[in-house]
């Protein structure tokens, strides 16, 4: 059963709650109600702006969890509980799943990842101020906002009102930056890929196309209709056209992103790019929220960035540890970014210092578990 | 003004490198004292942690020396000396402070003109280079 369907929950109410046909929340709550899974871990939205991961094994909890949040930024891989569990996952949520897997952090047979396709989400901090200024509107009086056709649209008690994200990013708002030349949009690497891309216009917003993946996602897909949850039908060849094609888009846009972001620091010289690095990372107030938030460490209380550097140093040890560390395994997913309290710009810097060993590796993390990490990978392949 | 004295670190392990900085002291052979001998017992001891604290600590240049691969006295562990060597080489030059100023010589205890040769070179070349960028104490 493999291959590509276009799915929705049979509960109307899913249904309209949903993102997108709410396909993802009923094959959750299916997977807790058959037994399939221990718990379901799901981001509880209690504004707009905010979400906080639960772990739960309620399935209506799972169903009331339903809808689109794009104003939230998490990533889901370092709350993922031991024991069966269901998540829904972005690409960067799956990839972190799966570096900590080889890190031997969970074991990724027992996690099921329902992949969500995804074109970048937003700081909420930056969302709140770009309603403000951007919209016109009162951000507590949103209720509810999707993204459709490369517009972002915002649902208040009075109505929507959409702007073009392309026009929101030009005034500096918009999407995290490292969203916007992020070149994974479907994420093939979980069990199951879910969105609405590729849908036709009559059902756009009420049903969800689904691809079936792995084993395991057949598995969750299976167990999604036998139990009733969820009515699917094979999705039609021009679907599956139109979902590589918007995929397509979004990885020439992720591309020219990358080159307007990048080109800039390629251009410096050498002393020039490391006085650009000590200024940006001397801003380092040493707090360690980035290394909390980052999905790929792992190394706990023992680490060898805990180490505490003079004073006088150009570049805080804690960065230059992390900077090495993360070489072959930054999923770039910036998180480290989005909570870094200096305001220094993270994910920019350890992309650059991964893009260079990975390129060289010829290795991209967070794929499949066939190659362990690099660093680590090679002493364990030789004692 | 004094002309400017590199400071170099040289990881050396316990088997061959420092046999042969050894051996270059008792041949004579004469070489810049600018280098500080850090003995370990096996390169693969050599954490990238001590390269970059070096740095960071002033140390103009860093050499990393170890048994021929294959001669380790620890079976294989200088193959892990040299995985992290790639790591580090990438990370010293994307930050910009220069390649050359991090190097892997495999020095076996018999070449103690190789040791010699090896710090004449480094120090001429960072002579040319001037103090690193690192360093705490170069003024900007």
């Amino acid at each position: 059963m493999k291959g590509c369907f276009i799915a929705w929950a049979t509960d109307d109410a899913t249904r309209k709650r949903g993102g997108s046909g709410g396909f993802v929340s009923a094959a959750l709550a299916a997977a807790l109600d058959n037994n399939l899974v221990d718990n379901v871990l799901v981001l509880k939205k209690t504004s707009p702006y905010k979400a906080t991961p639960i772990v739960t094994n309620d399935p209506k909890e799972v169903l009331e969890c339903a809808g689109s949040l794009h104003f939230v930024s998490v990533n889901m891989a370092k709350y993922v509980p031991p024991g069966r569990v269901a998540l829904p996952a972005k690409p960067c949520d799956a990839m972190g799943v799966i570096e900590r897997a080889k890190r031997g952090q969970l074991d990724l047979d027992e996690v099921y990842m329902l992949g969500l396709n995804c074109g970048g989400s937003l700081h909420p901090k930056k969302a709140k101020k770009m309603v403000e200024e951007m919209y016109n509107l009162d951000p507590d009086n949103v209720i509810g906002e999707d993204i459709l056709k490369g517009e972002l649209i915002l649902k208040t008690a009075d109505g929507e009102k959409a702007l073009k994200i392309d026009d929101l990013e030009e005034k500096g708002y918009g999407r995290r930056e490292s969203c916007r030349y992020c070149e994974t949009n479907i994420p093939r690497m979980a069990d199951l890929a879910c969105g609405n891309w590729g849908l036709p216009v009559d059902k756009l917003g009420k049903t969800t196309f689904v691809e079936v993946i792995t084993n395991k996602g057949e598995e969750i897909f299976k167990n999604a209709v036998d139990t009733g949850y969820v009515e699917f039908e094979p999705a039609s060849d021009k679907a599956i056209e139109l979902r590589d094609k918007i995929d397509n888009v979004m990885k020439g846009l992720a591309e020219k992103w990358h080159k307007r972001l990048f080109e800039p620091i390629e251009k410096l010289s050498d002393s020039e790019r490391l006085a650009f690095y000590v200024d940006a990372l001397n801003r380092c107030i040493g707090c360690g929220a980035c290394r909390k938030a980052c999905p790929v460490c792992t190394c706990g209380d023992s680490a060898k960035c805990l180490i505490e550097g003079d004073s006088n140093y150009k570049i805080p040890l804690f960065l230059m540890v992390r900077l090495l560390h993360l070489m072959d395994s930054c999923i770039g997913c910036g998180r480290c970014e989005d909570v870094c309290p200096a305001g220094i710009p993270l994910t920019l810097i350890h992309r650059r210092f991964a893009e260079r060993m990975q390129n060289k590796l010829g290795y991209v993390p967070g794929i499949n578990l066939d190659k362990p990490p690099y660093f680590e990978g090679e002493l364990r392949e030789d004692s | 003004m004094k002309e400017f004295d590199p400071k170099i670190v040289a990881f050396c392990c316990n088997w061959c490198s420092y046999a042969g900085a050894d051996l270059a002291g008792v041949s004579r052979m004469q070489y810049p004292p600018n280098v500080r001998i850090i003995k370990v017992m096996c390169s693969g001891r050599i954490d990238p942690l001590f390269v970059l604290m070096s740095f960071l600590e002033g140390a103009d240049a860093v050499l990393v020396t170890g048994c021929h691969i294959g001669d380790c006295h620890y079976i294989d562990a200088n193959h892990k000396t040299k995985n992290r060597f790639e790591f580090l080489k990438e990370m010293i030059a994307e930050l910009g402070i220069g390649e050359e100023r991090l190097r892997l010589e495999w020095i076996s205890a018999t070449e103690g003109e190789k040791f010699a040769d090896m710090v004449k070179e480094t120090v001429e070349k960072i002579k040319k280079m001037g103090p690193s960028p690192l360093s705490p104490k170069v003024m900007q």
